[in-house]
């Protein structure tokens, strides 16, 4: 338990690629003997991943609309024409 | 015409170059507020605050960060304005997602193992799950989470979008991680036991 509370802060670095070397071998013999953070691993991972997977929220054509002019109006008082 | 030089024509007060700047990033503002409110209403006072502040204020930028990164940076503050009434849920400490970690409700007790999600949870169900934990999450830790997995910013580039530092960001971002894999986990928990 003690060891995986030490690599628990690491962990998203170690899943997104972004830990060095030595670090990175010390938590893979740590995963090795330990199924519940071989678990937390991998959840983690498909956590992103279904986050990533989710549809984007399309920016209606009115709102769209409704922002330029407003922008339109804002760079004229600052700038003069646009 | 590439982001720096758009920028400085904007700057000098070429509105067709601001609006190509526009056209990048409206939709990305776009759906930053509206993964955080939940809501198309916030969502379009959060992009509209954000372009007129980036018109009020674009010669003030002197581009020590990218044009996006001041740009989220001016976003995250109009989220802040807007949601300063509205409490959000803390997140409890790494350690605590543990199992068996204080309030982490798994007792000693092995994690559940999710096999393929998608049989368990259609996507738009997912979809509502994720959405729905994110809004509820205080901002401090949804913000950089979709910053960073969403919008696919560096690690950097959110500290420097939250004038945070690197350490303090890793962490805001991991507990957000953390506590949508500990939701999920539980949704995925009762679908299977449903079935049994």
């Amino acid at each position: 338990m003690s060891e995986c509370k030490k690599h628990i802060q690491s962990i998203a670095d170690y899943i997104d690629g972004e830990l060095g070397p030595e670090l990175c071998s010390e938590i893979e013999e740590h995963l090795k003997g330990c199924k519940n953070c071989r678990l937390m691993v991998d959840t983690l991972r498909q956590t992103v991943i279904l986050c990533k997977d989710g549809e984007r929220e399309e920016l209606p054509e009115s709102i769209s609309s409704k922002l330029n002019e407003a922008i339109k109006r804002r760079w004229e008082k600052k700038f003069g024409k646009a | 015409m590439n982001e720096k030089e758009l920028v400085k024509k904007a700057q000098s007060g070429d509105f067709e170059a601001f609006s190509r700047l526009i056209e990048k990033y409206k939709n990305k503002i776009y759906n930053l507020g509206f993964k955080l409110s939940g809501n198309r209403h916030d969502a379009e006072d959060i992009l509209q605050e954000t372009f007129l502040k980036a018109v009020d204020n674009i010669d003030k930028f002197r581009g020590e960060s990218s044009f996006g990164t001041w740009l989220y940076a001016i976003a995250v503050n109009a989220v802040n304005a807007l949601h300063q009434s509205k409490k959000k849920a803390e997140l409890k400490p790494i350690e605590d997602f543990l199992p068996g970690g204080h309030g982490s409700g798994d007792g000693a007790k092995e994690l559940f193992e999710w096999g393929d999600p998608h049989e368990l949870l259609e996507q738009k169900e997912l979809n509502r799950v994720i959405d729905d934990t994110l809004a509820e999450m205080s901002d401090k830790y949804s913000v950089p989470f979709i910053l960073r997995y969403y919008e696919d910013l560096s690690v950097k580039e959110v500290a420097d979008s939250m004038n945070l530092s690197v350490a303090a960001t890793k962490s805001r971002i991991l507990r957000a991680r953390l506590a949508l894999r500990e939701r999920l986990s539980e949704v995925f928990k009762e679908k299977a036991n449903e079935r049994v």
